[in-house]
């Protein structure tokens, strides 16, 4: 027999039928389309949320509006918070692929220890964002303000970057245009970490449904922790979207 | 199904058979203390300290540089070190560097869409902010 017919009967034609020929499950496969139509969501937000920032001649500075840090209002220490949920956030997402590769090896104990780290990672994370909104809140940001055209030049100058001249001057001869660029960034920054913060909240729901069937044996009697796999799946897309958040907000 | 198959045994009402038809890499683990597995784990934990210092990087450049610096380079530099994050994401946490290139291709060319669409959008408010003011500053 010829090498090439001994190849042949070994494997068959990968789109002929009875195999996968991705070598991948339905579920985990659905996953990935899922999160590739979510990239396509948070990616119209970033790409809508750039366009009008490239509208605008003047726009509010990421190290005047996010300056602060729990308990220590008064000093100025422009991004250390949003550093903190990042680093949060990456570290959930390691501890996540460590469940995932416990799981890959059926190692129960493992499995569930470092989904108990995934979900406190999460729950921090939002409680920092918590933070933040209610912090930005008292500050007069919010969906739909900064709509009043009487509103004083004052009111939201604190959120520029006056140091600038060209900015500063902006803003004195046209402060209805910085008073739309505000009004414009707190819709934005509202709806972006707001749908971010929701697809947190659900991956934790996730993570804690998975880590009580984890518990229970049931992944144990399937045989595999293909399930771990996918919400892992999905947490890491959530991490990859804050790297994309973090940049377009806080960065540039 | 096979000859053994236990009544007791619900497990297939949930998932069907759908682990039986790939043979994902569950198989051929068994040993989570074999030098395969902690090498895994260390690549892992690799991934996250790049992940880290990029992020400090990041950070650093932004808290004390970025302002006095051309806008383009800031741009470019920051959406670099984003990509270059979000590949190790990717790869790695998400392992798609180990599923079968076909199934790659097929998840990664629908977002080259994102080029024609970044580019579109952005040269838009760019046009639109030149035709309505004098002096963009930004």
């Amino acid at each position: 027999m010829s090498q090439t017919a001994t190849t042949a009967a070994a494997e068959p034609r990968a789109w002929g039928g009875g195999r996968s020929p991705f070598n991948v499950s339905y579920g985990k496969m659905m996953m990935w389309f899922f999160l590739l139509s979510d990239a396509f969501t948070f990616g119209a937000f970033l790409i809508s949320y750039g366009t009008t920032r490239f509208f605008s001649a003047v726009w509010p500075d990421a190290n005047q509006v996010f300056r602060t840090f729990p308990f220590l209002e008064g000093y100025n220490l422009p991004l250390l918070f949003v550093s903190l949920m990042t680093f949060i956030l990456i570290m959930s997402s390691v501890t996540m692929v460590l469940a995932v590769h416990a799981g890959h090896y059926g190692d129960r104990k493992t499995v569930v220890k470092w989904l108990l780290w995934t979900i406190i990672g999460g729950i921090a994370f939002l409680s920092c964002q918590a933070w933040e909104w209610t912090h930005l809140h008292a500050e007069g940001g919010w969906w739909g303000s900064f709509t009043d055209a009487s509103t004083p030049v004052s009111a939201f100058s604190n959120f520029f970057n006056v140091h600038n001249t060209e900015v500063a001057s902006q803003l004195k001869n046209f402060p209805l245009h910085g008073l739309q660029a505000t009004h414009d960034f707190f819709n934005y920054f509202f709806t972006i970490t707001g749908f971010h913060g929701g697809h947190v909240l659900s991956g934790v729901c996730f993570n804690i449904m998975i880590m009580v069937n984890t518990v229970n044996g049931t992944y144990a009697r399937r045989g595999h922790y293909e399930m771990v796999e996918k919400i892992g799946l999905y947490w890491h897309f959530v991490d990859l979207v804050w790297v994309f958040v973090f940049t377009c907000f806080y960065l540039l | 199904m096979s000859s053994h198959h236990n009544q007791d045994n619900i497990q297939h009402l949930y998932e069907g058979d759908q682990s039986k038809l790939y043979s994902g890499v569950m198989q051929h683990h068994t040993d989570v203390n074999s030098v395969e597995s902690k090498n895994q784990v260390k690549k892992i934990w690799r991934v996250f300290w790049i992940l880290l210092v990029v992020t400090v990087a990041e950070v650093i450049l932004g808290m004390f540089f970025s302002h006095n610096m051309p806008k383009v380079l800031v741009a470019v530099f920051f959406l670099a070190l984003t990509l270059f994050k979000a590949g190790y994401i990717v790869a790695i946490f998400m392992h798609l560097g180990d599923e079968k290139k076909n199934f790659l291709i097929t998840v990664m060319i629908p977002l080259t869409l994102f080029i024609w669409f970044i580019i579109a959008f952005l040269s838009d408010g760019f046009f639109w902010l030149h035709m309505n003011s004098a002096s963009p500053t930004r």
